[in-house]
């Protein structure tokens, strides 16, 4: 009883906050498997009579949404591996070299982190157009490495600072150059570092909306969220379609997440709360 | 290269050389990503802080010939109302967001922290809204809060408050703040709760124990003794969700844009519309500046705080 009244509003509190969390993606899932009558009425049932499986196929085919996954996936991935490149390289030197300037620049690169991007959407825009790259996977790639490769330079110099630097000399002793001490020695010990921030910068070009708002026009370019928010914007909005779209666009994610979420979460506060 | 160093060493001393020798290989490795960071948010910062003061529309977006017009941009900023409402909604509603994504996110960690039974799938279920985009969140919670056929409207009408028959939540600025306050505090309490967790598992029990043996109740432990080991932590993340709630764009871009009036609309947003939807450039750039300023001030806090902690 003591144990009941002491711990029993602490289990209803954790059931509840589960349910706030969980809810939302349950009937999420729940709405793309029911048929239409079940989705527009106005007693929905916690539970689709029979599932049916027949939205995804559909939404693949017909709605640009297969098309629009592929473009996110090439975006995401393109600015994935130039993000790392251009990352571990300079995260190197900012961890390895008594870099005057250092401090400076990390501030720097914390900054551009706090910018809202709409303060650099319309010269981007008319830089793209010049370049005659409107509309095209490049137009996306480049501008998210903005964003994405002062985060990365971040997370990663935390991983390399924690690499011992005598291993580097024992290379350097045998022969190796830095650069080939660099490649066989701290970028190999710096794996689960360079794991995650390639998990970061897939998330970021995953999941963008407004540079791809202001740069896709044509419909077989648009990525997952602009897709996404096109149907929503409809007037006549095919709730079933929406549901299975934003189930297929987040599932990759969640099972990312759930994943590294250890990783994740380090790299995150270690960018967030460690000076 | 290979007549090069004749020429280049025979006058220069040999200290110089070799300083040359030792910065080129790290200057190279920065400079791509230095090239990145200067021309793809250095350039257009400028670029944009220029065009806050012209009054470029889309011919002279495109064929340049903008006029200088001083301070006029942001003098219609604060003089229209639609943007100055913008502005008030963004400071507001952000404030608001931040203060509940806290104060929930505070409460979740803490429970959290007790380790009952089944804290592994509780902190599970609690990370997975954080995974979601914003986009589908917005799409997700724009579902939920449907005027006929949505589940919020339907479970507050069985629970007796008929007057939500039909509720149109995006009809309102006030009503449709709720919602997007529900998604966004939703998306961004996972960050918050598990990074105050891991926070929390630094404070050694004894320090509480002790705190327990003098008599101090559950909050005055709370209050005295959690709050304020926890205080570097809580103050960074306050700063990082002020920034991120503050420049919020896709939830208000999506659920917002059936409020009359465009009310409901935040600074990113009317900065958005402004520049892209109107074509006035000049002005869009002018609130996208004002934003601009208040973030940086909040980014200069930020800065100061982790100072001071990596001068400890």
């Amino acid at each position: 009883m003591r144990w009941l009244l002491k711990r029993g509003w602490m289990y209803a509190a954790m059931l509840a906050v589960s349910a706030f969390a969980l809810f939302p993606i349950y009937w999420v899932v729940i709405t793309s498997l029911k048929p239409r009558s079940e989705i527009y009425t106005r007693t929905p049932d916690l539970w689709p009579s029979d599932p049916q499986w027949d939205q995804y196929p559909r939404v693949l085919g017909e709605g640009h949404v297969g098309r629009a996954l592929l473009n996110s996936l090439i975006v995401a991935s393109g600015t994935m591996v130039i993000c790392i490149l251009v990352s571990a390289l300079a995260a190197y030197v900012l961890a390895r070299y008594r870099v005057r300037l250092t401090r400076i620049l990390l501030v720097l690169v914390l900054i551009t982190q706090m910018f809202p991007l709409v303060v650099l959407v319309i010269p981007l825009f008319v830089t793209m157009r010049k370049a005659g790259l409107l509309g095209t996977y490049w137009s996306l790639i480049i501008t998210y490495l903005a964003f994405s490769v002062p985060l990365a330079i971040w997370v990663m110099r935390g991983f390399i600072l924690s690499i011992p630097d005598e291993l580097e000399h024992a290379a350097r002793i045998d022969g190796a150059t830095r650069l080939g001490a660099l490649v066989r020695v701290v970028l190999p010990l710096a794996a689960p570092g360079i794991a995650t921030t390639a998990v970061l910068a897939f998330l970021e070009g995953w999941k963008e909306f407004l540079l791809a708002l202001t740069f896709i026009n044509k419909e077989e370019m648009k990525t997952a969220p602009l897709i996404l928010q096109t149907f929503v914007g409809r007037g006549d909005t095919d709730w079933g379609a929406v549901m299975a779209t934003s189930v297929l666009y987040t599932l990759p994610i969640v099972l990312l997440f759930v994943l590294a979420r250890k990783h994740l979460m380090t790299a995150r506060t270690a960018g967030a709360v460690k000076g | 290269m290979a007549t090069a160093p004749a020429v280049v060493s025979a006058p220069r001393p040999l200290v110089v050389r070799r300083a040359v020798n030792r910065l080129t290989l790290p200057v190279l490795m920065l400079l791509p990503a230095l090239i990145i960071i200067a021309g793809l948010v250095g350039y257009p910062l400028v670029r944009t802080i220029y065009l806050s003061f012209t009054d470029t529309g889309l011919g002279e977006l495109i064929y340049g010939g903008s006029t200088w017009v001083g301070l006029e941009n942001f003098k219609e900023v604060f003089a229209n109302d639609r943007l100055r409402v913008a502005l008030v909604n963004t400071v507001v509603f952000g404030t608001v967001c931040v203060i509940g994504t806290m104060v929930f996110g505070f409460a979740v960690a803490l429970l959290l922290n007790q380790r009952l039974k089944g804290n592994l799938f509780f902190g599970i279920a609690v990370l997975l809204p954080w995974a979601v985009p914003a986009i589908a969140a917005s799409a997700i919670f724009k579902w939920l809060f449907d005027s006929r056929y949505g589940f919020v409207n339907w479970a507050l009408v069985n629970l007796g408050f008929d007057s939500f028959q039909d509720y149109a939540w995006f009809a309102g600025r006030f009503s449709a703040y709720v919602a997007i306050f529900i998604t966004v505090v939703w998306q961004s309490f996972p960050f918050i709760a598990l990074s105050l967790l891991a926070g929390l598992q630094t404070i050694p029990k004894e320090t509480l124990h002790a705190a327990a043996i003098d008599g101090a109740g559950p909050w005055n432990r709370f209050r005295l003794v959690t709050l304020p080991l926890l205080r570097p932590i809580v103050a960074v993340l306050v700063v990082f969700s002020t920034i991120w709630d503050f420049k919020i764009f896709d939830q208000i871009y999506v659920m917002a844009a059936g409020v009359p009036d465009r009310a409901a609309d935040t600074a990113a947003v009317a900065a958005y519309r402004e520049g892209f939807a109107l074509s006035h450039y000049g002005l869009g750039s002018a609130v996208a500046v004002v934003l601009f300023l208040i973030l940086l001030a909040f980014s200069l806090l930020y800065v100061r705080l982790i100072g001071k902690e990596g001068a400890e």
